[in-house]
Formats: structure tokens, C-alpha cells, sequence
């Protein structure tokens, strides 16, 4: 098992350094060039600032490099293990082979390193999907496991064409149906939620948890997430929801007609206990399947969540440095979008171990 | 064909009654499935190569068989579903915006009779005047040549859309050269001129406003709520919102058809080899696939559309990347089905009697492998027009042309206003035309699958 | 007295068929098990008889079945209060032999039912690669019946377990329970299935095809297998079968079965030795002889012929495939005569109305275990 997972993690290696590729040829051939919007931003004119700040980048980065020498130089940069490098005012010079810790660079467009940028956004992101994903997974295990028992009855008919439609819906209308309707002063009487972000401006000063004192209710600090929450983690879940739900019912019903059901039924088991104990579990097994794919439509779902309800996470991170076109950003969002993919994908896999006995990676 | 004789000849005639209906929707083009119904032997006669050719065989023994294809059975089985049926329907509604967008939603008059300075009276068609390529193509192709193809009953389904797909690259192309619409328009002049009672008479088209019109003689006609002049009301910068409603359809249905014809040409290609050699051929694409899988799409998606200049091409561009993006699912469905059939019997017949290797490829595992295919691509179209509206949306798709997505950004202004007319029709209208793909898609998915088909049979 | 355990009576099941009718699956049948005893139910695919097995433990779900008549009278499971409290109502019936304790089982609950199987009737399956849930471990799956039948604690019924696993010449019982099931072979698993069904020590087994699935050296080994626990435990058996030669070695009443309907029913020498009825002719004469020479095998139409020391006052009708599936066999009004003592067979009664009601049909069943046992 443990040299099974070693090999999965060496084989992502080579994906990684596929997807950076991917992306930054894609970057690098572009007609407007890395960068390219840092400097048009300062107007048609270079003024001699900006001339002197692109000589600056182009030493800096290599950018005066061919295209694949300023690919193998990020990435000796990024990589865990390298050519030590000493950057200076005439560019970087490489030094002795071995260890060093990895650097993402410096964002053009913030100023900042990349690192604690990501290091704010990455568990944002997170979280929203931490809720996402075990909300919606039991959600359509209930709904799922329910419309097969109840197979061709009321609940299965409604929930069946629901369910289609519900998936249909597009991200970016329900979000804005939700903060139009939901988060609007012009609608006094619905306005329930916040328009956007993650907490509200007084936050800092609020106590952790809600209380009543003289002054009245105060809601604390974990509540004014949760409020603030609400309508990002209803906007991402309803669409794997749905697709979940369809393949749980899907799955029930297959195993609810297998021979060892019949046989649990033989001997003597309620159908309560039937169901739940020997059809349920066998039905997870593809839900667990579809997890390694759910997960990069996740993060993109989270993108736009992100961007709708102004919420600043590694989505929103990435929208703004694709504006920007600022390639350390976008690079390193790109790495760690697809490290987080790999190792979703890795875990599910080995869930998949641990939940069907008849697969073993030994 | 495990059916009793007796069933064979009902279905055989079920199938020459309902045989021509069955060929819309596998026809892109078209989108509506409505086609005159011919007699039954001519509806069989169409069929697909391949029964034709043991059709004759059994003729001289005297059994009738329906000589209908896989494929075409897939075909009829969808469309006897309601989802199906409820989908079609809707997307024959968005094919008729699309072909004819211009004629009926345009501030250009379908004809007028304006006096000019010297007070001499012209009757003219401004709307013809002003028809772009695109709009002369979809209707010499809609009106000419589709009709002759569905007349001529003697070609195969394929041929007749190879015929298809060759009049649209000469009609286009030609269209390109010769419709020359003038450059600059101005919208405001029909209603000055009318204002100025220099029209006689004027026949408008039903909703007389042209996507980009933005009214600029009519400052009040700014967020508007609908009216009985402005159905779906007006947008922030003065457009009508249904004539855009209406022209972004042609967009949704371009998008979600060419970017999903070419993830799927590139899917088939890379996965029907990676399954018919394996070897390391399969490895080395099983890496790619690999690649592609684990980025976000719509982070690749994004960063391509930012990186690249925009221009007047950008639709297209669009089309490509999201294309260029979306092949994987393709890919490694024709993969596992290329390595299932590569196992049987009748492929390695085919090969042991030194058929050719596109021959094997294309005529003998194509066919049967490429039903996952098209149930997944129906799912791919949804996923493509998505992905337009979310790349318009971000403001990195299109932006003077109207897009459902483009629309929809401007429902929440920047001012935190809320305008629920703009979030309400563009977001129905793509939630209405990728529920009406996926119910296809879903009831394509159950006439492939044998355990439902048993089940409903 | 001899009473026995289980019997069959007018059992009819249908399902929903073709153009709104109903299929009777099984249409009419009568059969009887006596303690201890092997009973045989013979027949092609589709002609009922496992749905015949099925229907004893209310397994059939309904809809889309539906049991349409009959009664299955148990006698089994006395500790079990209710069941003696819930005698049939036809205590006094003439055909029967006494009414004591018996319950019918299709009048049974869910609830009711659920303590009846596994526990009273067990019933191992012909499928033993899916019979077994694949995501639990095959001591688990043992011991789940075990506590659920026994007021045991955990250890108990793992020692239960490992006992009813050992029982079944699975070496080292104790390790095997922690394995699952893919790790076993066809012929294992088998036995951990027979392990199972036999754990709570039922009085009545349904083997439904047991050994079908399995190649013909295990085969051997399972039959084997069987007779021994049933003679050990002193369990009563209803086998199901396709397979002449596993109902000529093991089974002492026989019931061949064709279309839902039993078309012959006598302890298992008379029934090889005195064929009566055109369809068991057939069966017969269809099954290859060791050392003969044949061009090639007779169909079971073709051996089926009518005897000709059919009693008189009788007359049995050669197969029929234009008539609808019920009365293919001896036309609409056949039913099952004993037209010798304890060997009933499917057939018209002539102009004897007396000889025709001297025995209903509809109480055919074994009187005598005695006959049976003398020919095990």
C-alpha cells in the first residue's frame, strides 16, 4: 500500500510539469506577453518607470530568455530539489545542485510574494468546498437511496425530472438570482443575507460565539460566517447534488436486485436492515468513483462562486491574475489548482480500497 | 436482432411511418425534426450503408427486416421519450431564432418608402441591405439546400450531411466575399426620419430593434422594465433586451455545436488509437489525458482567453479553445470502447482478411463504438454553451455581441443595483437550452443501455 | 403419526406478462416434505420451479408477483409460540392428516415471516460467485444471521459461526472468517453459503439449484456435502434441480415440474422405473446412458411418448404447443390423478366421476414417508 502511494505521488511529477507546460506555453506564445497589461496599464507610452520596471522583470525573470529556458528556469525555482539561485541586479545566477526550498515567486500585478497570496486565498477555497462536499454528498445519499426504494412512486418521479433540472441550472444564475432576490435593499423583505464576502467589516471586534447581553443578540463571529455563507455553499452544492443523487438512485436500484440481497433477505433481515446494511454500502462504491472527477469541477464551481459573492478565495485570486496576466500568480495557481486535483483523485482512490474489498493496489 | 418475425414486420412498418422524423435530430443543422413524411420503402431505402448491403440478400429469400442501423435505432428509441421530445421541441424554438434572428428582431425595416432631401420618395429594404454573411449563409443553407437534402431520399444519412457540411464551406465562403453589409449603422435614422415624417410607410419586423441598437435618440429607454414596446424590457445601455435575447441564440447554438464537434473529433481521433494500438501509444496518452484532466478546465479556459488578443474573431476563438478543452470524456470513452471491440471476433476477421487500417477503424469499430460517444457529447453541448455564459459572464468572452452570459453580468450593476429582468430571461434561456440537451442526452444514454431498453420494451 | 413439515397446497404465483395478462408462473401445485425428507423438484428453466421455492419464504416481491391461491401449511419451528397459535383455519379439512401446529405461511406478516427464514427454512442460492455481499467479510455475514435468529452475544456466535464453517469441511475456520468473499473459489463459497443457511440449524433447507453454477468435480463434493448435513441434523430438504442425476442420488420423492404445473409426482425408484406421464418420458429418455451409442441426444419431445400401461379410466395427452401454456399438457381439465398408490400424475379422468373425486386432486400429495425412506 505505502509503495503504491509513493508511485502515484512520483507519477504526478510528470503530470504537474505537464500542466505548468500546458499553461505557461500557452502564456508565453500569447500575442500579448507575459506581463503585458502590467505595462499597457501605464498607457500607450512607456514612460521611462515602466520601461525601467519591464528592464527590471525582463533581468529578473529571464523574460528576454527563449520561451523554454524561462520554462526550465521557473521551474528550477519552484522544484523542491535544483539549482540554488541568487538573484541580483543582473539577473539570477545559478549556484550549487541539491535541496532548497521552493519559491513561487513574486506576483507582478500585487507586489507580494505569490506564496502567502495563495497562503490567504488556498484556505478559503477550502473550506468552501470542506462544507460543499459532505453536504452534498449526503444530501443525495439520503434523496438517492430514497427515490429507488420508493421506485416509480410520487418522491422517485418528482425528484427524478427535479433533479434533471436542477442540474441544468446555471452557476452563474442561480448566484445572481440568489444575491438579487436574497441580498438586495430593494427587496426589503427578503434582504436575509450579506451581498458578498466572508465576514461582516466589524467581525474583528465580534466574539467568537453568539450571546445575548443587554445590548440584545449579538451573533458572534462563527454565526456572521455561517450567515455570510449561506448563499456561496447553496449556489455550489445544488449542482453535484444532483448529479450525485441520480447516479446514488441509480446505484441503489442495481443493488437492490443483486443476488446477495435476496440472500440477506433469505436470512431473515428486516428490509430496513437490507437496505441500509447491504444494498446501501455497495451503492457508495461509485459514488466514490465519481469524487476524483467531482473535484476539479468543484474548484472550477468555486471560481465562480468565488467571483459572484465577492469572495476572496483562491478562485478569485485567479480571475485577477488572469486579468492581470501576471504568470507567477497564474502559474502557481495552476500548480496548485492541479496538485489539489492529483491528490483529491489519489484519495478517492484509495477510499476506494478501503470501501470495496475486492480492490487492492498491492 | 433477437425479435419473432412477427414483431420484425410491425416495427419494419412502425419504422416506415416514424423513420423520417427519427432524422432531425441527427442532423445538426436542421434542429427541428419536422420533415415531410414519405412512403415507408423509401424511408428504409435511406438507411445506412451497411443495410443495404445485407438487405439484398435477405430480399431474394423473401423475409422482410427492418433495415434500419444501430445507430438509427438509438435515434428512435430518444425521440420516442417525452424528455427527448420536450428538448427537441424547445431547441427547434432556439434553431428558429438563430436562422432568422435578423428577420425578427432588427431596427432595420423589412421595407419603407422614405423621401429623400429633394423630395423624391424610394421604396427600399434596409434589412436586406444590412444582412451579414453569417445571416445570408444560415438562410440559403435553411431555405435551399436542406430541403433538396431531405427530398433526396436516395443518399445515405452520412452522405447527405457531407453534402451538408460542403454546401455550408461554399455558401460561407461566398457569402463572405459577396455580402458586404455597410460598416457603420446607424439605427437612430429609421426612427429620426420617421420623427422628421419622411416616411410614407414603413413595414418593421415584429420587434423593431436591433441587439446593438442602444437608442441613443432616446435617452430615456435606458433599464427599461418590460413593456408592451420593450417585451423583455431594455438593458443599461439602452438595448432591447429580447431582440438580444433573440440573436444570442445563434451564438449558444454555434458555440455548444462546434466547440463540441471538435472536442469530439479530437477525442474520437487521440482515443480510438490509444484504444485500437494500446502499447505505448495508450500510455503516452493516457498521460495527456491525465494532463488535461487534472487542471480545472475553466482555469485552462480562462487563462487561454485572457492571454489571447481579442478581435473580431473571438466567437470563433472561443468555439476552438472550448473545444481544444473538453476532449478528455470523449477520449476515454472511444478508448474503452476501441479496447473492448478491438477483443472480438469479427475485428480480428476484418483484420486476418487484410482490410485496411482505416477501413477497420472507421467502418467496422466506429460505428459500434460511438454511441457513448454521442450520449456524452449531447451532455458536451450543455457543458459548452456553460461555459460560454461563464466566460461572458467573467467579461472574457464576448462583448459588444449579444451572449446570454454577457447579458446576464449586467443583471447586478455595479452600483450593487439589481435589474430582475436581465437576470430572469438570459439565465432561463440557458438554463432551458442545457436542460433541453440533457434531457436528450439522458434519454439517448437509456435507448443505448439494453438493461432499460429491456425493461421499457 | 406422521405429519409433514411442509405442504404445498393449489399454490398459484403470477406476474404480469406480455399485453396486460398475467403469466401464472406456477399455476396449481402440490408438494409435501416430510421430516428428514429429500424432495426433488424437477423441470426446465421457466417451468416454476424455483419461484415454487421462492414463494415459501414469501421471497417473491410482490408486485410485481402476486401469490393468487393456495396455502403453505408449516409445521415446523414449535418452540415458536405463535406458530402453534395460529393453526389453520381448515383444522377438520379431510385431506389433511391432522391439523396440529401448522401455519400457513403466505397468510404470514413481513415481520412474521422474517423470523421463519434463515432461522425455521433456510435457502442457499445457485449463484454462489453473487450470493454473497462482496463489501463484508464472510464471518460477518454468518454471524448477522446467527444473532439475528439466537439471543447469543458476539463471541457465541462467532464460535457459532466458526463451528457452521468448520461443518462444512472448510479448513481453518477461523482465519477464513475474516476473508471476503472474492477471496474464495466457487466451490468455497458454496459452502460458506451452505454454512450460513445451516448456522441457525433450520429444520427445512430450499437449495435452489445448488450446485448448477459449478464446475462438476465440486458438484460432487457439495451433493455429497448436503446429504451428510441433512443426515446429521436431521434437516428436511427441498431440492431443485435440473439435473436427472443429482434427483436419482439424492432425492427420495420426486416432483417434475413443466410449465407451473406438476405433471408427476412418486418417490424417486418409481418415478425412474415407471415413467407415467409423456413429458417425464421424455426427461428421461433425454439424459445420456453411460456406454450407449448414440448418433445423437433425443430432445425431450422426442422421447415423450404416452405408456402404454397407462391405467384405463385415464387418458394423458402428448404435449400440445398450440394450446396456451397452462393446459399445453393434458388440455384444460388435467389434474393430478393417483393413478397408482403414491404416484400422482397429471392427467384427465374418463367417465369416472368417482375415481375422479376418491382423492382431490388438489390434496396431492406424499400420505406415506415411509415410502420414501425405504429408498434412501
Amino acid at each position: 500500500m505505502l509503495s503504491y502511494i509513493l508511485r502515484r505521488l512520483l507519477l504526478m511529477v510528470p503530470t504537474l510539469l505537464g500542466i505548468t507546460a500546458v499553461v505557461f506555453f500557452v502564456m508565453a506564445l500569447s500575442p500579448g506577453g507575459v506581463g503585458g497589461n502590467l505595462l499597457n496599464s501605464e498607457g500607450e507610452v512607456e514612460s521611462a518607470q515602466a520601461q525601467a520596471l519591464r528592464e527590471y522583470y525582463d533581468r529578473r525573470y529571464g523574460l528576454d530568455q527563449p520561451k523554454a529556458v524561462q520554462y526550465l528556469r521557473w521551474l528550477n525555482r519552484v522544484s523542491p530539489i535544483g539549482f540554488v539561485t541568487e538573484a541580483s541586479a543582473e539577473g539570477e545566477t545559478l549556484g550549487g545542485f541539491g535541496f532548497k526550498a521552493p519559491d513561487l515567486g513574486e506576483s507582478f500585478s500585487k507586489g507580494r510574494p505569490v506564496l502567502d497570496l495563495y497562503g490567504e486565498a488556498l484556505p478559503i477555497t477550502l473550506l468552501l468546498n470542506a462544507i460543499t462536499t459532505p453536504l452534498a454528498y449526503l444530501v443525495a445519499i439520503w434523496t438517492g437511496t430514497y427515490a429507488a426504494r420508493y421506485r416509480g412512486k410520487a418522491f422517485d418521479v418528482v425528484s427524478g425530472s427535479g433533479l434533471m433540472a436542477l442540474w441544468s441550472v446555471p452557476t452563474i444564475w442561480a448566484g445572481v438570482l440568489l444575491i438579487g432576490f436574497f441580498a438586495n435593499a430593494q427587496y426589503p423583505g427578503l434582504h436575509w443575507f450579506p451581498t458578498g464576502g466572508l465576514s461582516s467589516t466589524d467581525a474583528g471586534s465580534m466574539a467568537f460565539l453568539p450571546r445575548w447581553d443587554d445590548a440584545g443578540f449579538a451573533r458572534g463571529w462563527l454565526l456572521d460566517r455561517v450567515w455570510h455563507l449561506v448563499l456561496p455553499v447553496v449556489c455550489m452544492t445544488y449542482g453535484s447534488f444532483a448529479v450525485l443523487s441520480k447516479l446514488m438512485r441509480s446505484a441503489v436500484l442495481d443493488n437492490i436486485n443483486a443476488d446477495f440481497v435476496r440472500t440477506a433477505k433469505a436470512k431473515g433481515l428486516s428490509g430496513r436492515v437490507v437496505l441500509w446494511r447491504h444494498a446501501f454500502r455497495n451503492s457508495l462504491l461509485p459514488l466514490i468513483t465519481v469524487a476524483a472527477g467531482l473535484i476539479p469541477s468543484l474548484l472550477a464551481g468555486s471560481l465562480i462562486v468565488e467571483k459572484i459573492f465577492s469572495i476572496p478565495g483562491m478562485g478569485q485570486l485567479m480571475i485577477e491574475a488572469i486579468y492581470a496576466r501576471d504568470r507567477e500568480l497564474v502559474l502557481a495557481g495552476t500548480l496548485l489548482g492541479g496538485l489539489i486535483s492529483l491528490v483529491c483523485i489519489l484519495i478517492a482512490d484509495l477510499c476506494y480500497v478501503v470501501a470495496d474489498p475486492r480492490v487492492s493496489y498491492d | 436482432m433477437t425479435e419473432r418475425p412477427a414483431d420484425e414486420l410491425r416495427d419494419a412498418a412502425e419504422h416506415a411511418g416514424t423513420g423520417p422524423a427519427a432524422e432531425g435530430p441527427a442532423d445538426p443543422e436542421t434542429g427541428s425534426g419536422a420533415v415531410p413524411g414519405g412512403n415507408g420503402g423509401e424511408a428504409l431505402e435511406s438507411r445506412g450503408s451497411r443495410g443495404d448491403e445485407d438487405g439484398g440478400d435477405l430480399r431474394a429469400e423473401g423475409t422482410l427486416r427492418p433495415r434500419r442501423s444501430y445507430l438509427a435505432g438509438v435515434v428512435l428509441r430518444t425521440f420516442g421519450r417525452a424528455g427527448a421530445v420536450v428538448g427537441l421541441a424547445w431547441l427547434g424554438v432556439i434553431a428558429v431564432f438563430a436562422v432568422f434572428g435578423p428577420w425578427l428582431a432588427s431596427s432595420h425595416p423589412y421595407l419603407w418608402k422614405v423621401r429623400t432631401e429633394d423630395g423624391s420618395a424610394a421604396v427600399s429594404s434596409p434589412l436586406v441591405e444590412h444582412l451579414g454573411p453569417a445571416d445570408v449563409t444560415l438562410l440559403v443553407l435553411t431555405l435551399l439546400v436542406l430541403p433538396g437534402l431531405l427530398v433526396w431520399r436516395r443518399a445515405s444519412l452520412g452522405r447527405r450531411l457531407g453534402v451538408l457540411l460542403l454546401a455550408a464551406v461554399v455558401v460561407g465562403v461566398s457569402a463572405w466575399w459577396f455580402v458586404q453589409p455597410p460598416a457603420t449603422v446607424v439605427y437612430d435614422r429609421y426612427r429620426a426620419a420617421e420623427r422628421a415624417g419622411q416616411v410614407e410607410w414603413v413595414l418593421r419586423p415584429p420587434i423593431p430593434f436591433s441587439p446593438s441598437d442602444r437608442q441613443r435618440d432616446r435617452p430615456e429607454a435606458k433599464n427599461l422594465a418590460p413593456s408592451s414596446t420593450h417585451w423583455m424590457g431594455t438593458t443599461v445601455d439602452g438595448e432591447d433586451l429580447a431582440s438580444r435575447m433573440i440573436h444570442a441564440s445563434r451564438i449558444a447554438l454555434a458555440v455548444g455545436f462546434i466547440a463540441t464537434g471538435i472536442a469530439v473529433v479530437i477525442g474520437v481521433l487521440l482515443g480510438g488509437l490509444m484504444g485500437y494500438f494500446s502499447g505505448w501509444i495508450d500510455l503516452l496518452g493516457m498521460r495527456l489525458l491525465e494532463i488535461f484532466e487534472a487542471i480545472p478546465q475553466l482555469y485552462l479556459l480562462l487563462t487561454i482567453v485572457a492571454f489571447i488578443q481579442r478581435g473580431p474573431y473571438m466567437l470563433y476563438l472561443m468555439m476552438v479553445i472550448i473545444g481544444l478543452t473538453s476532449w478528455t470524456g470523449y477520449a476515454r470513452f472511444t478508448r474503452a470502447e476501441f479496447l473492448r471491440l478491438r477483443r472480438l471476433d469479427y475485428i480480428t476477421a476484418a483484420r486476418a482478411s487484410g482490410l485496411p487500417l482505416g477501413s477497420i477503424l472507421l467502418r467496422h469499430m466506429l460505428p459500434n463504438g460511438i454511441a457513448p460517444v454521442l450520449v456524452s457529447a449531447s451532455f458536451g453541448v450543455a457543458s459548452a454553451i456553460l461555459l460560454e455564459a461563464f466566460l461572458s459572464f467573467l467579461g472574457l468572452g464576448l462583448v459588444d455581441e449579444p451572449s446570454w452570459g454577457q447579458m446576464l453580468s449586467q443583471a447586478v450593476g455595479a452600483g450593487g443595483g439589481f435589474v430582475w429582468w436581465i437576470a430572469l430571461y438570459p439565465g432561463l434561456a440557458i438554463f432551458l437550452t442545457v436542460f433541453s440537451y440533457n434531457l436528450i442526452g439522458e434519454s439517448l444514454r437509456d435507448a443505448i443501455d439494453p438493461y432499460t431498453q429491456k425493461k421499457a420494451g | 403419526m406422521h405429519q409433514p413439515l411442509l405442504q404445498i397446497e393449489d399454490l398459484s404465483v403470477s406476474f404480469p406478462g406480455a399485453g396486460g395478462r398475467r403469466t401464472q408462473a406456477v399455476d396449481g401445485v402440490n408438494l409435501s416434505v416430510y421430516p428428514g425428507q429429500t424432495v426433488a423438484v424437477v423441470g426446465e428453466s421457466g417451468s416454476g420451479k424455483s419461484v415454487s421455492a421462492m414463494s415459501i419464504l414469501q421471497l417473491i416481491p410482490t408486485p410485481p408477483g402476486r401469490y393468487d391461491r393456495g396455502r403453505i401449511q408449516w409445521r415446523g419451528g414449535q418452540a415458536d409460540g405463535k406458530a402453534a397459535a395460529q393453526t389453520g383455519p381448515g383444522g377438520g379439512d379431510a385431506g389433511r392428516d391432522g391439523g396440529g401446529g401448522a401455519v400457513d405461511l403466505l397468510g404470514r406478516s413481513e415481520a412474521e415471516m422474517r423470523a421463519v427464514r434463515g432461522n425455521q427454512i433456510a435457502m442457499i442460492f445457485q449463484e454462489p460467485m453473487t450470493s454473497l455481499n462482496p463489501v463484508y467479510t464472510i464471518g460477518m455475514q454468518i454471524m448477522e444471521a446467527v444473532r439475528l435468529h439466537r439471543p447469543v452475544r458476539r463471541a457465541e456466535a462467532e464460535a457459532i459461526a466458526t463451528a457452521a464453517l468448520r461443518d462444512v469441511g472448510i479448513a481453518d475456520p477461523s482465519s477464513r472468517m475474516k476473508e471476503y468473499p472474492h477471496q474464495l473459489s466457487g466451490g468455497m463459497r458454496q459452502r460458506v453459503m451452505i454454512a450460513m443457511a445451516l448456522a441457525c440449524q433450520p429444520e427445512l433447507l430450499l437449495a435452489d439449484e445448488p450446485t448448477t453454477a459449478l464446475d462438476v468435480t465440486i458438484q460432487a463434493q457439495i451433493l455429497e456435502l448436503l446429504r451428510q448435513l441433512q443426515r446429521e441434523k436431521g434437516m428436511a430438504m427441498l431440492l431443485i434441480t435440473h439435473d436427472l442425476g443429482v434427483v436419482a442420488e439424492n432425492a427420495d420423492v420426486v416432483a417434475v415440474m413443466f410449465a407451473g404445473r406438476v405433471v408427476e409426482l412418486a418417490n424417486v425408484r418409481e418415478l425412474f422405473q415407471q415413467p407415467m406421464h409423456p413429458y417425464t418420458r421424455g426427461l428421461l429418455k433425454s439424459m445420456p446412458v453411460l456406454g450407449r451409442r448414440v448418433d445423437r441426444l433425443d430432445t425431450v419431445m422426442d422421447g415423450a411418448t404416452i405408456p402404454e400401461d397407462f391405467p384405463a379410466g385415464y387418458r394423458v395427452l402428448p404435449h400440445d404447443p398450440t394450446l396456451p401454456p397452462p393446459t399445453r399438457y393434458g388440455g384444460p381439465d388435467a389434474a393430478l390423478h393417483e393413478i397408482s398408490p403414491q404416484h400422482w400424475v397429471l392427467c384427465t379422468a374418463e367417465n369416472d366421476p368417482a375415481r375422479a373425486t376418491a382423492t382431490p386432486p388438489r390434496l396431492a400429495y406424499l400420505r406415506d414417508p415411509a415410502s420414501a425412506a425405504s429408498t434412501s
